[in-house]
This record gives structure tokens, sequence and C-alpha cells, in this order.
């Protein structure tokens, strides 16, 4: 079994991930998960969205992986009785109590245990292969060789990180955030202090008036899918809950259609430049392999007081296309002259340049300038609807 | 507080003989490769020290590691006792005469969790970023004696990564594998170390639950841990005394919030 899995922060993100070629996807409910303000699933929003993905033949799994406080222990019972009750798929956690609840109450939902836990192993995953486990989403810091003998000890279902933003500590294994903010990490409220920078000090004289800083690139498994599906990995994900629509779709786009060229033996050295380059450019950070190949060198963090300048790549979502017009809802300026690429869950990505805007009502203009405008573009090649128009930057 | 229930982390040899002198008989040691952020000891220095000994195992472990552990096992086994944080240990462990502890870094943070981990080991330590309300209930609620830390610089964070080697050679620096991160805006300072193993963070202001000792029911405590880190024997006789300059409290009387904007 190999599955694609996605972040989904909110029922929308969810529809976009499914769609675009997720097979699961995790998700947070309003309680007991890693994001806590992260917009997340009511109870209601959790039991659509199983619906909505058991009828597509797809996944859900619910993340309960907080490092429980005893307040938070009250309601937890019947919280997991409620999950079960409506068919998640799963549930990701790391905290004893979960781990022993999901026995004691005899649930039907898989018990997957949360990078969060740092199995890195084979005697911790036997631990957790005697405790109900079903799966294991193994600490980011494994090697390839630690993934293969934990599989070869265990044969139980692997899950592995292949993109996104990283800790700088070994997931679990950081509190900075409650020293510096009070925001407790291991209850969802983590402020990314590893993302600040800080003075440099021995003996209390600066070292350098550099600042210090520690924050990783992104992962980044693009060269290593084929291999992690050798040694056994079963289970790819994406890391990412508070990620737009427009990243979702496209590192699953870029994702699936990897996955899908390597199964089928048809993956090619310019697809997998194209995926680097695309990828790259959607969070607007450099994303790297970690720990799978080497350990992370100075190569695979930053320094200095690098910024996150947001791009405009995302310009449009297609509401309809009908007689050769698409409809189209602004995202980012675009104009008539603009070279895009329209890509989507079912049509090959293509490049086009705008010949000419239409507003709703149908009046030609030069540029599409307000936030989610509808216009209409005239494009001769058929999309559907959830597509999306990005500029184009690199060529397929 | 019961001298004969303190628990030191021993970063110099020769105050073993000291703490002796003053009751304390419990000593607890970071052993080479296994352990990280702390001084550490070759088991051969430390065998045949007289009192109880404790090893500190305190590294996320890979397979390869665990089967160099393994190899050690009879060798450790004639110590008293491991504090653990990779359940690996507890594996390999677990049906061998040693008393184990679990200390899987901000884990042990309910009763409920804990009292798993006590129907499988003599004790747990529990978590610093707790209240002292959670502390007590903890306490109450538990099935066995639990090992709480008073005193020491706490550990916030411990990474894979060489972050100060990667930071040094990057910028051409002398590489000085302990110093001191200071966040300017709160004004923080951490203290990272990095071995090969990767780095590792303490806060560097010293945690001090000892004035506080007489609110917890400690009747339910199995050792008081100590981690003198940096401090000489009469120094941390000092603090054992009563003295609190330039020491904290910690969470003790802060709870944490996670969800802004909502009042738990």
């Amino acid at each position: 079994m190999i599955e694609l899995l996605s972040p989904a922060g909110d029922l929308e993100k969810l529809k976009f991930a499914l769609m675009y070629g997720a097979d699961a996807v995790y998700i947070g409910g309003q309680d007991y998960s890693l994001r806590a303000n992260a917009k997340n699933f009511s109870r209601e929003e959790i039991k659509s969205a199983v619906i909505l993905a058991h009828n597509l033949k797809k996944k859900v799994y619910v993340t309960v992986n907080i490092v429980f406080h005893n307040e938070e222990l009250y309601g937890l019972k019947e919280y997991l009785t409620y999950l079960d009750s409506i068919n998640v798929d799963g549930i990701i956690a790391s905290d004893m109590t979960v781990i022993k609840l999901h026995s004691e109450l005899n649930l039907k939902l898989e018990l997957h245990i949360s990078t969060q836990a740092s199995i890195s192993n084979y005697e911790t995953a036997l631990f957790y292969k005697k405790l109900g486990a079903k799966r294991l989403v193994l600490a980011r810091e494994c090697s390839k060789e630690d993934i293969e003998r934990i599989k070869k000890s265990t044969n139980l279902d692997l899950e592995c990180f292949i993109h996104g933003a990283m800790c700088t500590s070994i997931s679990g294994k950081c509190v900075l955030s409650n020293y510096c903010t009070n925001r407790d990490s291991n209850r969802g409220g983590c402020a990314q202090i590893c993302r600040w920078e800080f003075e440099y000090l021995k003996d209390n004289e600066k070292i350098t008036n550099i600042p210090f800083s520690m924050t990783p690139k992104d992962l980044n498994m693009v060269p290593f899918i084929s291999d992690m599906i050798k040694v056994g990995v079963n289970s790819f994900k994406i890391e990412g809950r508070m990620r737009s629509i427009y990243y979702i779709a496209t590192v699953i786009l870029v994702y699936r259609r990897l996955i899908d060229k390597i199964v089928n033996k048809t993956l090619t050295d310019e697809y997998t430049i194209y995926c680097l380059n695309i990828l790259n450019r959607c969070a607007n950070r450099e994303s790297t392999p970690q720990f799978f190949d080497k350990l992370p060198g100075i190569s695979e963090q930053y320094y200095l007081g690098r910024q996150e300048l947001s791009n405009q790549d995302f310009l449009g979502l297609v509401l309809d296309y009908k007689d050769g017009i698409a409809t189209i809802e602004q995202r980012n300026n675009f104009s008539v002259g603009t070279k895009v690429q329209f890509f989507g869950p079912n049509i090959e990505t293509f490049n086009y340049e705008i010949t000419e805007i239409m507003n709703e009502d149908n009046e030609l203009i030069d540029v599409a300038r307000h936030p989610q405008m509808i216009t209409k573009l005239r494009v001769p090649t058929r999309l559907e609807k959830y597509d999306m128009m990005r500029l184009k930057v690199f060529d397929i | 507080m019961k001298k004969e229930k303190i628990l030191i982390n021993i970063e110099d040899l020769s105050d073993i003989n000291n703490y002796k002198k003053i009751g304390i008989n419990n000593f607890l040691f970071a052993v080479d490769y296994f352990s990280i952020g702390y001084k550490s000891f070759k088991l051969s220095e430390i065998k045949n020290i007289e009192g109880n000994k404790f090893l500190y195992i305190n590294r996320i472990l890979n397979s390869t590691d665990v089967d160099k552990l393994k190899e050690l096992a009879d060798e450790i086994c004639i110590f008293d006792g491991i504090i653990f944080e990779d359940i690996a240990v507890y594996n390999i462990f677990k049906d061998k005469d040693i008393l184990l502890i679990w200390n899987q870094s901000h884990f042990a943070t309910n009763y409920s969790s804990i009292n798993y981990w006590l129907n499988n080991v003599d004790s747990a330590i529990i978590s610093n970023e707790l209240t002292k309300l959670e502390i007590n209930e903890i306490l109450d609620k538990c099935n066995k004696n639990l090992v709480l830390n008073i005193f020491g610089k706490n550990p916030v964070m411990y990474s894979r990564r060489r972050l100060i080697s990667n930071f040094n050679n990057n910028f051409n620096l002398y590489n000085d594998k302990n110093v001191i991160l200071k966040e300017p805006i709160t004004k923080n300072e951490f203290n990272a170390v990095e071995d090969d193993n990767g780095t590792f963070i303490f806060n560097n202001t010293y945690f001090n639950l000892i004035p506080y000792l007489n609110e917890f029911n400690n009747d339910k405590i199995l050792y008081y841990l100590i981690c003198a880190n940096d401090l000489s024997f009469s120094e941390m006789v000092k603090y054992l005394n009563g003295k609190i300059d330039n020491t904290n409290d910690g969470f003790l009387n802060k709870k944490t919030i996670y969800k802004l904007g909502v009042k738990k």
C-alpha cells in the first residue's frame, strides 16, 4: 500500500487535498490537536469530512496528539468514542493515555503513533506494536537504514514526512515556546521560537554581532521517494495544516504525479527537476532532503535575517468552464499578456498567455486587480471547476 | 527535605565524597555516547563508586545505538538504576534486575499517562512545565512514588542537528560548542551544548523548587532530583541551604497557555 497523506486545516482544504490526489488526510479537532490555533474541525465537520472522504474511497485520520495535562483528560474518552462512532479511520497520538484508551475502549479505528513519540529504532517500534499500533509515524530524524530496520523488525505500516516545515528539535523535545512566550508547544501553542534570532554569547561577551539562527530549511524528499518505497514506507506525509488551498493543491499534485510515475516507471529527470522547481517556488522557502541520506549540515539550515516574502503566483481559481470560456475567481492580479499555467487534478498542466479578460458583465478589461473578482477568459483547452491558474515561472 | 532522598547529577567525580559527607548518597551519571547535554563518564570510571549509582541515558537512539546498548547490558546492570528517555531502554532492561525510571522529556505531564508507566517501571520523573497544582494532583493520583526535579538548568530543547557547529562553520567562527543564546525581546538566555550526537539546550537560569518543597506531598516523592550544572559543591550547598539568588520557579506559579484568546 502506498498512500499520499495530506494535511487539511479545514473542510475547504480537505476537499482540495482529496481532489488533487491525496489518498488520505489528517485533520485536527478543536481540542487535543497540536495546531491549537488553526481553524480545525468541529465534531460535525469531522463527521462531514469522513463521509466526504469515504464516498471517494479515501481516509481521514484525526490528530489527538497533544501531550495531555491533567485538565485535558476530562472528556477524552467520550471524544475518542465519538471519533470511532463516526468511522474515523485512525487517530494519531503519542500520549500514553490515548494509546491505552484505544485498547481499553476497544476502538475499531486504527492507532497511529505520532512523530512526537520520536520513534527512530526497532525496539521502540516493537514497544508500540505491542500496544496495538497499526502504524508508526517515524521521527523525522530517521535515516534510510533506520527506516529499513524498523520495517523489517515490525512489519507495521510506516508513515514518513516527505515535505514541509521541520522542527529544529526532535519533535516533542522542545519547550522553548513555553519559556519565551508561556505558550505550551506540546499542547499546540508553539510560537516557533527556533525561527527567531538570538544573540550569541560566551562569558557574557558577544561572540559575533551576527545573530544566531537555527532554522532548518523545509523538507523535500522528491529525490528519494523511490528509495522510500523500496525500504517499506507506506504513507507519504505532507506537513502543513495551516497552509493555503494553493499550497495544498500544488504540493499534493506534484507528489501524486511523482509517485504515480515512479510506480508506472515513467519518471524522467526532467519531471523531477520540474517538481523541485514548483515545490520550492510554492513555499517561498528552500527545501531539501534532511536526515534520510545524511546528517543535516550547514546547507540544510538558514542563517541571517531571512525574509519569507509571499509571492503572488496563485492568480485564480476556476469556477466554471463552458463553450471555451473559463470563469475564474481572481486571487492575485493578472492582465492581458500575462503568461500563466493551468493545473488541476484531471488535466495535464499547460501554459497559456492571456489574450483577453472579461469581467462578470462580459465587458473587456485589461487587468483583474480586485481580490476575488469574477473574470472570464477565453481558454481553448478544457478546464474543470477547481482547477487553478498560476503565474508561469517554469516550463513544464 | 530528607537528604537521603536527594539524587544528584554528578559532573565532577571529586564532588562525590563531599556530597556523601552531607548525607547525599544517590548519584546520577550521564554516560558517554548514550547521554547528551551533560558531562558524561565511561562506565569503567564510575562502576566502583560507592553509593546508589544511577545512569542517565537521555539520548534518542537509532537502531545501531540500540545494538551497542544491548552489548553493554550486563555491564550496565551492575548499577542501581537507569533514568531513560528512549523507550528502547525500557524494552532492553525491563526483565533485568535494575531499577527503571521513565523520563521521556516533557511527556510526564498527567497522572494517567504516568500511571501507565508506573505499571511497568519503578518510578517516573515529573515534567518541569507544570504548576504546583498540577504536580500535586499527579503526586496524589499516581500509584507509586515519583521523582521531582527540584533544582537545575531545565532542558528546553534537544536537536539531532549540530546547530552550533553549523553556525560557526558557516561564518568561520571558532567552534566553541558550549554557548549562550540570548533572545533579545524576552531577554531569556539559553545554554546550548553540542556533541557528535546533537545539540542540547538548557534554560540558563537555575530552576529552584526547594523553597516550595513544603507545599508538596513529600511522602509521595521517591527522589528529589538535582542537576547542579556548572555549580561547584560549595555553591550547590548554599542553594540546598536556602539561597535563592539567580534562580527562578519555572512554571510552578505560571500556567502555560496554548489556545490564544481562550481563557482556560
